[in-house]
Order: C-alpha cells, then sequence, then structure tokens
C-alpha cells in the first residue's frame, strides 16, 4: 500500500493506493495517529486507487471518525472502487461514514 | 495444497494465489475478490492469534473447485478456535458505539454461502464453501 499526504486549506487528504490488509494496517494507523495527535481535524481519504480492504483496514478508519467524532472533527471517503465499496456496505460501514464519489465533492462539504 | 508461514506478510501471497486459481478456472472478478476477502479474514485470524509461541508454524489451505462450488479449507496446529464463537457485530451502531474489531468473521461468511468448523487431531479445519456462477 502506498499513502501520499496532501493538504488543501485545513483537510489532510490521505490517498491510499494498493491493497490495505492486516499486515500493513499499522502503517496507516501509525499516519493517521500522527496527523490527530497533530490536531488535525479534517481528514478526506481517497479511495480511488485502493483495490483491496480487509476488516483490518475498515479498523483504522473506526478508531479514527471515533477520535475525530470525540473532537468535533470531520472524516470523509472518497471515490470508493466496487471491491471497497462492498467490504464497506457489509461492515455496515457505508451508513456511519460521509462517503463521496471523488475528492473535489468531499472537500465542498 | 498451500503451505503458509503464521506471518502476516503470507497474505498478500495468499491473494496472488488466489487469484492465479481464479483464473485458471475463469472465476467472476467479485467471487474471486470474496474468496480472496473470505481467506484472508481467517488467516489473519489464525496467524495473529492461535500460537502463544513465536516460532514458525505451517497453516495448510486447500482451495479446489467442484462443478459450481468453490470449497477453501483453512487447517492450523494453533489453539482451539471456533471463527463461529464470535457473535455477530451489530452492523447498524452508530460510529461512537460501534466496537473496533470483530468484522473479520463476520465479512468471511457474509461473502460465503457456508463456514464450518471443527476441531481434529489437535488442528482447526475451516471449511468455507461458496457457490460460483461460470
Amino acid at each position: 500500500m502506498d499513502i501520499a499526504e496532501s493538504k488543501r486549506n485545513d483537510t489532510v487528504i490521505l490517498a491510499l493506493a494498493g491493497r490495505l490488509d492486516a499486515n500493513n494496517a499499522n502503517v496507516l494507523e501509525d499516519k493517521v495517529g500522527a496527523l490527530l495527535d497533530a490536531g488535525e481535524q479534517h481528514l478526506v481519504f481517497d479511495l480511488a486507487r485502493l483495490d483491496y480492504i480487509s476488516s483490518a483496514g475498515l479498523r483504522v478508519l473506526l478508531v479514527a471518525a471515533k477520535r475525530l467524532g470525540a473532537v468535533d472533527g470531520q472524516l470523509g471517503l472518497a471515490g470508493l472502487a466496487p471491491p471497497v465499496r462492498e467490504v464497506f456496505d457489509i461492515a455496515g460501514f457505508s451508513s456511519i461514514f460521509s462517503i463521496y464519489p471523488d475528492v473535489a465533492s468531499a472537500l465542498k462539504q | 495444497m498451500l503451505h503458509v508461514k503464521n506471518r502476516l506478510a503470507e497474505l498478500q501471497r495468499m491473494d496472488q494465489l488466489v487469484r492465479n486459481f481464479a483464473a485458471r478456472h475463469a472465476l467472476p472478478e467479485q467471487a474471486t475478490f470474496e474468496l480472496a476477502l473470505a481467506l484472508d479474514e481467517i488467516l489473519t485470524n489464525v496467524i495473529s492469534y492461535a500460537y502463544d509461541d513465536a516460532g514458525e508454524h505451517d497453516i495448510l489451505v486447500h482451495v479446489s473447485l467442484d462443478g459450481c462450488d468453490l470449497r477453501v479449507q483453512i487447517e492450523d496446529d494453533g489453539r482451539p478456535f471456533d471463527p463461529l464463537s464470535v457473535p455477530t457485530p451489530d452492523t447498524s451502531l452508530p460510529v461512537d458505539q460501534r466496537p473496533v474489531g470483530g468484522l473479520g468473521v463476520h465479512l468471511a461468511r457474509r461473502v460465503t454461502d457456508r463456514l464450518v468448523y471443527r476441531r481434529e487431531s489437535g488442528k482447526n479445519i475451516v471449511l468455507m464453501t461458496k457457490r460460483v456462477d461460470r
């Protein structure tokens, strides 16, 4: 998995590419943890190039959403490919996360 | 029969092997992804929780296709663990009430048609079956 970080105004955009599983979820967890520790409150995950996610990846997103929810922050997910979307649907994550077709729409919110 | 070491780095290799198997048998893309996910989730649990020691263990994975029935069997010599004993998560809870974890077995069960467990000769054996259109 590759993680590319960028910032637009006060929103940090993390673009994930490849495969997010139990073997590398800790890399993302550390990255997100460091951003939240630094006081970032607006995160958008660009998942357009993410091919695969397992429950280990969902866990990282849930933990981030809980932390951001506690500080009135915001977490948006953009550009989910069909397999990733299916995992979100089965896990019941599609209804509890803010999901956008692309990063541009996520940034407008 | 595939031999997998109890290391999380093996997950990606298994994913590739599943995709090669699916390509050889012309399995549909969605079924292939679901098979890879179910195997990943069960293997992740075994590799992460089954062993008390830090030593190397062999996990056996067998993938087969019988007509339209896809079967995946995972066999490990770790401590007894029945994935079916994991309670089904309440997927309707809001973020702040969602427990962290417990989704892996749920995903595996939802993307396969049947998941059975047995303990035999000191081994955990999980058999998942899935009907595929070909």
